[in-house]
């Protein structure tokens, strides 16, 4: 009967821990290439939502989609270092049947009780809804992974300043500073950096492979998931192509429009990038701000299309349905905002100490690689540094607010109706032809050559891949607790990167 | 009180103040209107912690892992036992008692290296070095921000401190050892901005980065209590102690030591975290020749002054 009594007692103390437990959260976010947006939406949303940095602080593993395979093993030990109850969660994307020429891999095929959140209901609202309220489980721990074993140079005695042991210190693959899985080998003396070797291929699907070898629509949506973070761009990027093909010039309005819709992306990307950064460097003000910019964006740009930009860009399409009215200026505001986090940032001395003067990109090794975007543009107008290339960032995002603006604007569109949409054209005529879209990133270049039936060779050009890399040398003679601010600083898409 | 009840009055009084710490800690965070969510969380956290499988990792140190959060909340306990609450309401009052505390609280760092060297993990390891080369750096300004009041008052005991400062309180003419105090106090403490031993994203967390469940707690607890003991020692040296108009000597300590520690958590959200040669810099360039400074300023002061200072 005592043992009965107490083994109730044990039963209603563990059931009354558990529900105290289970009102907060912490969870391991795991970046696969397409999760940066809502992973820095998340912890905004869910104030009982936290965001831990070690797998022996998290009780959810939060893994986005897609995980190639050679990502598997770094999930399934990090899994593993979780201490129990635990619970794994995948926010689905395209998976592997959409990509058929990659190595893809699903969760649940080496973890247990994987809850799935697919691509349709995983607005952050949704997901930190369901981290919420998802019971975890004492389960069973996974068998450990097979790591492939591996090597990397090491420099010689004689190009250290002080002979020393080195310690080689493992970033990632999964870690904050990029968008998307990345390992970066550290060769430590202390806390400077000697050397540093970086592994990519860890979100590879070989896009354009796949649109070898798909047909009409698919392809665009193959194009759209180059990089998960700009779906706009790379859809866009085969539109212009394919109406080039078609010799099939778009009118001005609809260019502004499609304009407009860059700029957003850009903007959203920008301001993404910003509460990344802004985590990464510890500073709650500016995550804090960063944050509050990033949610009025998401909710002035629901605003403006019937449909997601990347929903009604196609080819040949005439007219764009637009719910813009003439509202007041939120945007223009939203771009004040913006512009006056900048200036603030650009007097903050105690930011400039922690981020002028390191990761110094010049320009000629910019050009040398074949970069672009916002940290070329920040070496060319003498801002060469990481605290450079965080103004550069929020001046262009401003520009963009006001573009968007801008694009927007004109009457016309305003009366524009979906009825009134044309038939987009999907068939891509024989012919050769490139184009370059200006991304969040850079320049997105795509060289398509078409035999009338297919697509006979795709190739794109990716701005985060020429940046990639710099990052050895960039780091070399850095400080290790510089090292992801720098990074980070890049922008790297690993999932566009990859391709 | 006896030893018994001294330990039982400490224990639970640290526990609520660590309680009271994270709370604070959220609210900085969330803000008021998120109150009903800063006061649950923490319980809650502690209880997915109790749950939570206590690991030790593999080849790790077992004797100085499963010590170092124990150390940790010792180092804490001991110090405690100084800090005079109100008149009379203290664990004891020895004629050293500010020598004391800082001597008491010096293992602190010891446990925190510990559980960094013992874990067998590069990161730990990085996270041990910081929290060891860090250690002089605040121990010497805190020291030197610490003898203005001591001169003051011509004594160490830190009820003596708090006696002297009747009329006024020595923050009102000591403010640069205040501002040298605080800083030294969140260096101590590892909080924003000089929280990178324990939080640098690079070491996952360094050097708590492999502890879980009740250990885990334990250290959070402890780092907590660590916070408000410097706090608390802060309002005994600059802000009066339990001095205060209308209400009961201990509730005004108890104020004024939340405001304290909910001023510097709500301040440390405006910086970036330092680099440690940032950090080292600050410490040796900056707050060591303020300090000695300070101790000038005071000393003339007192020597001039008609019965010592004000």
């Amino acid at each position: 009967l005592t043992g009965r009594t107490e083994g109730r007692a044990a039963a209603w103390a563990n059931g009354w821990l558990a529900r105290l437990a289970s009102y907060e959260r912490r969870y391991l976010a795991v970046d696969g290439g397409g999760g940066a947006r809502l992973l820095a939406r998340l912890p905004a949303l869910g104030t009982r939502l936290r965001p831990v940095s070690s797998p022996r602080h998290a009780e959810v593993l939060l893994a986005c989609e897609p995980i190639s395979r050679r990502l598997s093993p770094s999930l399934l030990e990090l899994y593993r270092a979780m201490p129990r109850p635990r619970r794994a969660v995948v926010v689905g994307e395209p998976g592997p049947e959409h990509f058929p020429r990659a190595d893809l891999v699903r969760l649940e095929d080496f973890l247990p009780n994987v809850e799935r959140i697919s691509a349709d209901r995983s607005s952050p609202a949704e997901v930190a809804q369901r981290l919420l309220t998802l019971p975890l489980q004492f389960d069973e721990s996974p068998s450990k992974p097979q790591l492939e074993p591996m090597t990397i140079p090491l420099p010689g005695k004689q190009e250290r300043e002080i002979a020393t042991e080195l310690v080689v210190l493992s970033l990632g693959p999964v870690q904050p500073c990029t968008a998307g899985p990345l390992r970066v080998l550290l060769s430590c003396d202390g806390e400077q950096i000697v050397s540093a070797h970086i592994e990519a291929g860890y979100a590879t699907r070989d896009v354009a492979g796949a649109m070898t070898q798909a047909t009409g629509m698919e392809i665009a949506g193959l194009a759209s998931a180059l990089d998960p973070l700009a779906p706009v761009a790379g859809r866009l990027a085969y539109v212009t192509a394919l109406e080039q093909l078609q010799h099939w010039e778009p009118e001005p309005t609809l260019g502004r429009q499609r304009e407009a819709a860059l700029a957003l992306e850009r903007v959203q990307n920008h301001l993404a990038w910003l509460v990344r950064f802004a985590e990464i460097l510890a500073d709650d003000r500016l995550t804090d701000d960063a944050r509050r910019l990033e949610a009025s964006l998401a909710e002035v740009s629901r605003e403006f299309w019937e449909q997601s930009p990347v929903e009604w860009l196609a080819p040949q399409t005439p007219t764009v349905p637009t719910r813009y009215g003439g509202r007041p200026p939120r945007l223009e505001r939203l771009a004040a905002e913006v512009a006056a986090l900048r200036d603030r940032l650009a007097r903050n001395r105690v930011l400039a100490l922690r981020t002028a003067g390191i990761g110094v990109l010049p320009v000629d090794r910019l050009h040398a690689v074949g970069a672009s975007g916002p940290a070329l543009r920040a070496s060319e107008h003498g801002r060469e540094d990481v605290l450079g290339r965080l103004l550069t960032r929020l001046d262009e995002a401003a520009d963009d607010i006001r573009n968007v603006e801008a694009g927007l604007k004109p009457a016309p569109m305003n009366r524009l109706r979906p009825a009134e949409q044309g038939i987009a054209q999907w068939s891509a005529p024989p012919g050769k032809t490139e184009v370059a879209i200006s991304g969040p990133r850079g320049h997105i270049g795509l060289s398509l050559v078409s035999d009338g039936a297919s697509l006979h060779q795709v190739a794109w050009r990716r701005p985060s891949a020429a940046l990639l890399g710099l990052l050895p040398e960039l780091l070399a003679g850095q400080k290790l607790a510089d090292a992801e601010a720098i990074i980070a600083s890049l922008d790297l898409a690993m999932a566009e990167a990859d391709g | 009180m006896s030893a018994l009840g001294t330990a039982l009055f400490v224990g639970l009084g640290l526990l609520l103040g660590a309680y009271s710490i994270a709370v604070l800690e959220r609210l900085t965070v969330l803000g008021l209107r998120q109150f009903s969510v800063a006061v649950i969380a923490p319980l809650a956290q502690a209880a997915a912690l109790l749950r939570q499988e206590n690991l030790v990792p593999r080849g790790a140190d077992r004797l100085l892992f499963r010590s170092a959060p124990l150390a940790a909340v010792a180092a804490v306990a001991l110090a405690a036992l100084v800090v005079p609450l109100g008149p009379g309401l203290r664990g004891f009052d020895p004629s050293i008692g500010l020598f004391y505390f800082i001597v008491v609280l010096g293992p602190f760092v010891i446990a925190m290296m510990n559980a960094g060297w013992s874990q067998n993990a590069k990161e730990g390891l990085f996270g041990t070095f910081r929290a060891a080369a860090y250690l002089l750096s605040y121990e010497v300004p805190l020291g030197f921000a610490a003898i203005g009041p001591v001169m003051a008052a011509e004594s160490l005991s830190t009820v003596r401190i708090v006696e002297a400062q009747a009329s006024l309180w020595y923050g009102a003419w000591q403010p640069l050892g205040l501002v040298i105090y605080v800083v030294a106090a969140l260096f101590m403490a590892y909080r924003r901005p000089f929280d990178i031993p324990q939080a640098g994203g690079e070491l996952e967390g360094g050097v708590l980065a492999e502890y879980t469940g009740p250990r885990l707690l334990l250290f959070n607890l402890a780092l907590n209590a660590l916070f408000l003991l410097l706090s608390a020692m802060g309002v005994v040296l600059f802000f009066g102690g339990w001095h205060g108009p209308l209400l009961p000597g201990p509730v005004w300590f108890l104020i004024k030591t939340l405001a304290l520690a909910a001023l510097l958590l709500w301040a440390g959200r405006f910086l970036p975290r330092l680099r440690h040669d940032q950090m080292l810099s600050l410490a040796w360039k900056v707050l060591l020749p303020a300090s000695l400074v300070n101790v000038a300023l005071v000393g003339i002061l007192v020597m001039v002054l008609p019965g010592g200072g004000w």
